[in-house]
C-alpha cells in the first residue's frame, strides 16, 4: 500500500510533559536563532492531556526555566503554598512523622491536574506553531535500509475490524518522516519496546522497575472539615501494603472542593493473590483517609504505571536519529515522588541538543550524544544520581531497608551497595502461594466503586470493532501454567477488569479479554509472570478520556 | 452542487457532566467537546455527494471560540470552507433563536441542499433543522437514512415503525440525518494539516442583520427551569458460584429472600 509521507524536522511521540516541553523548547530555540523547525507531536489520546495521570505535586523548576511567565499564561494551578504531612498507617491508626525528610518537602511546589496541565502546555505549543495531532497513535518506528537509523514513525491505520479487514471508513496510517524522532511515550512505550530491541537501547542497563498507581478525584461536601485544614498534601506509608511491599498513598487537595487521592504499589510484590485495586479500596477505608473524604463523590478514576528504576535503568538516551525523554527514559525521581519536572527538563535538554544538531546539519549518534552529557551535567542528572539506589533499597526487606536508605542519604545516593541490583517485576511472584481473597466491604457506587464503575468514570472508550490490542503469544499457558502456578494474576493486577477467567462447561478455566476496558496503564505487560502479554496501541483516539486527573 | 452542513459542538457523552451552580446549565469546564454525532453523518453524506457530483461543502456553526475546533474537524474530514457565527449576544439562546440565526446566515450562502443532524445529543430538541427549513421556506426531510439525488429533486428514505417511507422534495431542501445513513470517515492527519489552511469566515449578528434582542438569552421563549442528573445506579452485584447450578440457586435465593421479587 502506498502511504502518504509527511516530512518534519522533528517528530515527537507522546504529548505528555516531556514531549510538549521538548516541542516548546524547540520553537523557542528556532525563534532565538532565526530558524524554522517543523515540529510534529502525535498522541494516542483523543484530546490533549486525556492520557496523562499523576498526583500531581509539581516542582516548578523546569517550568520556570521553560516559561518564566507561566503564572500569567494561565498555568492551571490547583493549590499552592503547600503544607505537608507524612503518616505511617497501621490497620486502624495513623502516626504522624514528627520530621519530614527535605526531599519530600512540597514547599514551592503546586498541586495540579496533569490532564489540565498537559492540555495547557499543548495550547502554548500550538500557539507557537507546533503541529499537534491528538488521536493518532504511532505504531511503528521507521528505519533506513541499514536499520540503524531512525527516520520517523508510522501512525496506525484506522477503520480496521476485529478480523483485520478494512471497514468502509478505512483510513490508512501515514509515515511521519523526521530528521530526529523523540520517544516520549511515557512508561513502557510500545514503540520504544520494539525500537530498543533493534537499537540495543536497554543493553547493559539494570532492569526496568515500575509501580502502578490507582487514582481518583473526589468532590467533597461543602462542610467537609478537611477543606479548612492547612495540610494540603498528605503522604502515607504502611497500611494497606505493610512494609514488605513498596509504595504508599497520597491525598492532595485541589481547588473547587476536590481532592486527588491515590495509592501507588510497587510491582515487585510477591503475592500472586494480591490485587492493587483492592488495596486502593482498603486505603480509602482507613480512618485517616475515610474521615477526610466522607460524604464525597468520585468524579473520575484512572490508573497508570510509573517507572521507578531511575538512573541505572535509564536506556541509552540516544540513537542514530532518535532520542528518548521523560518516563520513557526513566527520568522520574522516585525518592521525591515527582516526575513531571524531570520529564520536562529531559525534553528541554533533548530540544537543545536537537536544535544544535539541526543547525549543524548532522543528526547522527555523535551529534545526539550531547543530550546524555547535557542531562548528566544538569540539575536533573544531579537529582537522579542522588536517588539512584532509592527504589532498589525499598525493594529490600524492611529490616535492612532503613540502613540502606540512611547510608544513601549520608553519601549522596551511593549507600552501602552501588549500584544496588534490582530484579524484573515480572519475576517477583511466588508460584503456588494461594490464599482466599479478603473481603473489601460494601461498595456504594458513589465513594467506593467497583472496578467497572471506575472504568466508566475514566471515560474509557475504544472502537469496539477493531483488532485486539493485547497480544497473548501463548494463550494455552493462560489455562495451564499461569492458572496452575499463579491463579491468573492478570485478573487481579489489571485495574480495568480487562482480564477475566471464565469456566468452560467441562470446568476448565478460559481467558476472556475485555480490551475495551483498557486504561492503557500497561501493568499487564510489566507484571505478567510468564511475559505472555504484549501491549500494542489500539486505534488512535481510544482509551481513557481523563480531564481532571 | 452547493451543499451546506449545519454542525453543533456538544459535550462528549462520556464526559464528566456536572450541573453548574445556577442549576439550569452544565459546567463547561472539564468537558470534552466533540462534533454532534448526528452532524458527523451529515458531513459524511455531504462529502459523498460532492465526490459523486462535484460542488462545494460549506460547514456552518454557531457558538463561542472553541466551536472552531469542530468546524476544523469537518474541514479535516474534507469540507471546503467554514462559517463560524460568533457573537456574545447569540449565547444562551433556545432552538428557535438558533434557527433564526442560522437561517439568516444561509441567506448569505448559496445552497442547493442543506444537511444537519436530526438532533443535538446535548439538549435533544430536534427543532433546529426543521425550523431553519421553515424560515427559509424550503421543504425538509427528517430522519433520513438514505439520500438519493434526482434531477432537481432529492429523495429520502425514512425508517418508521415496521417499515420504510420514501419521500421526495424539490431542491433546494433540508435533510436531517439519522443513524444508519453512513459511517463517517476519520479526519486524516494530512486532512488536519490541510484544514489549517482552508477558509474559515467569522460572522457576527450584525453581519447577518439579526436583531440581538430576538436571539440569545434575551430572545429565549423556552426557559430551562431545572436540570437534574439521573439517579445514581446502585453498584451491580455479581452472583458467583462454582457451577451453573450453584449460580442459579444463589440467584433464586437472592431474588426470593433479599429482593423479594419472586
Amino acid at each position: 500500500m502506498e502511504r502518504e509521507r509527511l516530512e518534519f524536522d522533528v517528530v515527537i511521540v507522546g504529548a505528555g510533559p516531556a514531549g510538549l516541553a521538548a516541542s516548546i523548547r524547540l520553537k523557542q530555540l528556532a525563534a532565538e536563532t532565526g530558524r524554522e523547525f517543523e515540529v510534529c507531536v502525535v498522541d494516542k489520546a483523543a484530546a490533549l492531556g486525556a492520557h496523562s495521570l499523576s498526583g500531581a505535586v509539581i516542582d516548578p523548576r523546569a517550568l520556570q526555566e521553560l516559561l518564566p511567565d507561566f503564572r500569567h499564561r494561565g498555568c492551571p494551578i490547583e493549590e499552592e503554598n503547600l503544607q505537608d504531612a507524612v503518616f505511617y498507617l497501621t490497620a486502624d491508626r495513623a502516626w504522624r512523622l514528627p520530621w519530614i525528610p527535605p526531599f519530600l518537602h512540597s514547599g514551592g511546589a503546586f498541586v495540579a491536574s496533569l490532564c489540565r496541565f498537559c492540555a495547557w502546555l499543548g495550547s502554548i505549543a500550538e500557539e507557537m506553531g507546533v503541529n499537534l495531532f491528538p488521536g493518532f497513535a504511532a505504531v511503528e518506528t521507521l528505519g533506513d535500509d541499514s536499520g540503524r537509523r531512525v527516520v520517523g514513525v508510522r501512525t496506525g491505520d484506522k477503520g480496521v475490524d476485529k478480523q483485520g479487514r478494512r471497514k468502509g471508513n478505512f483510513e490508512p496510517g501515514v509515515d511521519l518522516l523526521a530528521k530526529v524522532t523523540v520517544f516520549a511515550e511515557g512508561p513502557r512505550g510500545s514503540l520504544l519496546r520494539e525500537a530498543a530491541k533493534r537499537l540495543g537501547l536497554f543493553e547493559g542497563r539494570m532492569p526496568q522497575a515500575f509501580e502502578t498507581a490507582v487514582k481518583e478525584v473526589i468532590e467533597l461536601p461543602e462542610d467537609s472539615p478537611w477543606l479548612g485544614s492547612p495540610e494540603a498534601v498528605i503522604h502515607t506509608f504502611g497500611f494497606p501494603l505493610g512494609l514488605r511491599t513498596k509504595g504508599g498513598g497520597f491525598l492532595y487537595r485541589m481547588a473547587e472542593r476536590r481532592v486527588s487521592l491515590g495509592l501507588v504499589v510497587g510491582l515487585d510484590y510477591t503475592d500472586p493473590m494480591f490485587e492493587p485495586y483492592e488495596e486502593f479500596l482498603r486505603f480509602k477505608r482507613h480512618p485517616l483517609v475515610a474521615r477526610r473524604i466522607a460524604g464525597g463523590r468520585v468524579l473520575q478514576q484512572g490508573a497508570k504505571t510509573l517507572p521507578v528504576g531511575g538512573w541505572y535503568s535509564m536506556p541509552r538516551l540516544f540513537a542514530d536519529g532518535a532520542l528518548v525523554v521523560g518516563d520513557s527514559a526513566c527520568t522520574l525521581n522516585a525518592r521525591r515522588l515527582k516526575g513531571v519536572h524531570t520529564a520536562m527538563k529531559s525534553g528541554m535538554l533533548a530540544a537543545e541538543t536537537i536544535a544544535e544538531a539541526l543547525a549543524a546539519g548532522a543528526t547522527g549518534p555523535a551529534a545526539l550524544e550531547g543530550y546524555r552529557r547535557r542531562l548528566e551535567e544538569s540539575w536533573l542528572g544531579e537529582e537522579l544520581r542522588e536517588s539512584r539506589n532509592f527504589s532498589q533499597a525499598l525493594s529490600r526487606p524492611p529490616a535492612s531497608r532503613v540502613f540502606h536508605l540512611g547510608a544513601q542519604w549520608l553519601s549522596g545516593g551511593r549507600g552501602l551497595v552501588d549500584p544496588m541490583p534490582i530484579h524484573e517485576d515480572c519475576a517477583a511472584l511466588k508460584p503456588r502461594s494461594f490464599r482466599e481473597p479478603a473481603p473489601v466491604g460494601d461498595l456504594d457506587g458513589t465513594l467506593y466503586l467497583d472496578k467497572l464503575t471506575g472504568v466508566y468514570l475514566s471515560g474509557t472508550r475504544h472502537e469496539e470493532d477493531q483488532p485486539c490490542h493485547l497480544h497473548i503469544p501463548r494463550p494455552d499457558w493462560c489455562t495451564t501454567r499461569c492458572w496452575e502456578e499463579y491463579r491468573s494474576p492478570c485478573t487481579r493486577f489489571c485495574p480495568g477488569q480487562v482480564y477475566e477467567m471464565k469456566r468452560q462447561p467441562d470446568g476448565r478455566p478460559q481467558l476472556k479479554l475485555n480490551p475495551s476496558n483498557c486504561l492503557h496503564c500497561k501493568t499487564c505487560e510489566i507484571k505478567d509472570p510468564l511475559r505472555n502479554v504484549l501491549w500494542n496501541c489500539p486505534e488512535g483516539g481510544g482509551g481513557p478520556n481523563w480531564t481532571i486527573l | 452542487m452547493n451543499i451546506v452542513v449545519l454542525v453543533k459542538q456538544v459535550p462528549d457523552t462520556e464526559s464528566l457532566v456536572q450541573i453548574a451552580a445556577d442549576g439550569v446549565s452544565i459546567r463547561k469546564e472539564d468537558v470534552k467537546w466533540i462534533m454532534n454525532p448526528y452532524d458527523e453523518l451529515a458531513v459524511e453524506e455531504a462529502l459523498r455527494i460532492r465526490e459523486a457530483r462535484g460542488g462545494t461543502v460549506t460547514v456552518v456553526s454557531l457558538g463561542g471560540a472553541r466551536v472552531q475546533e469542530t468546524i476544523r474537524t469537518a474541514l479535516a474530514m474534507g469540507a471546503d470552507k467554514g462559517v463560524h457565527i460568533q457573537d456574545p449576544a447569540a449565547e444562551g439562546g433556545d432552538a428557535p433563536a438558533t434557527a433564526r440565526i442560522l437561517a439568516a446566515a444561509l441567506k448569505t450562502i448559496p445552497f442547493d441542499l442543506i444537511l444537519c443532524g436530526q438532533r443535538g445529543v446535548d439538549e435533544d430538541n430536534g427543532q433546529v433543522g426543521p425550523a431553519v427549513a421553515e424560515r427559509l421556506g424550503i421543504p425538509h426531510l427528517a430522519l433520513v437514512v438514505k439520500v438519493e439525488l434526482l434531477d432537481g429533486r432529492v429523495r429520502g428514505h425514512r425508517l418508521v415503525e415496521g417499515g420504510t417511507v420514501v419521500v421526495e422534495a424539490p431542491l433546494p431542501a433540508l435533510i436531517t440525518t439519522q443513524r444508519g445513513l453512513n459511517e463517517p470517515r476519520y479526519a486524516s492527519l494530512p486532512g488536519i494539516m490541510k484544514a489549517k489552511k482552508k477558509p474559515l469566515e467569522v460572522k457576527t449578528l450584525a453581519d447577518l442583520g439579526v436583531d440581538p434582542a430576538t436571539v440569545g438569552a434575551a430572545g429565549r421563549k423556552i426557559l430551562v427551569q431545572a436540570l437534574k442528573l439521573p439517579p445514581t445506579r446502585k453498584a451491580v452485584r455479581m452472583i458467583t458460584g462454582e457451577t451453573p447450578e450453584a449460580v442459579a440457586a444463589e440467584l433464586v435465593r437472592v431474588l426470593h429472600d433479599e429482593a423479594r421479587l419472586i
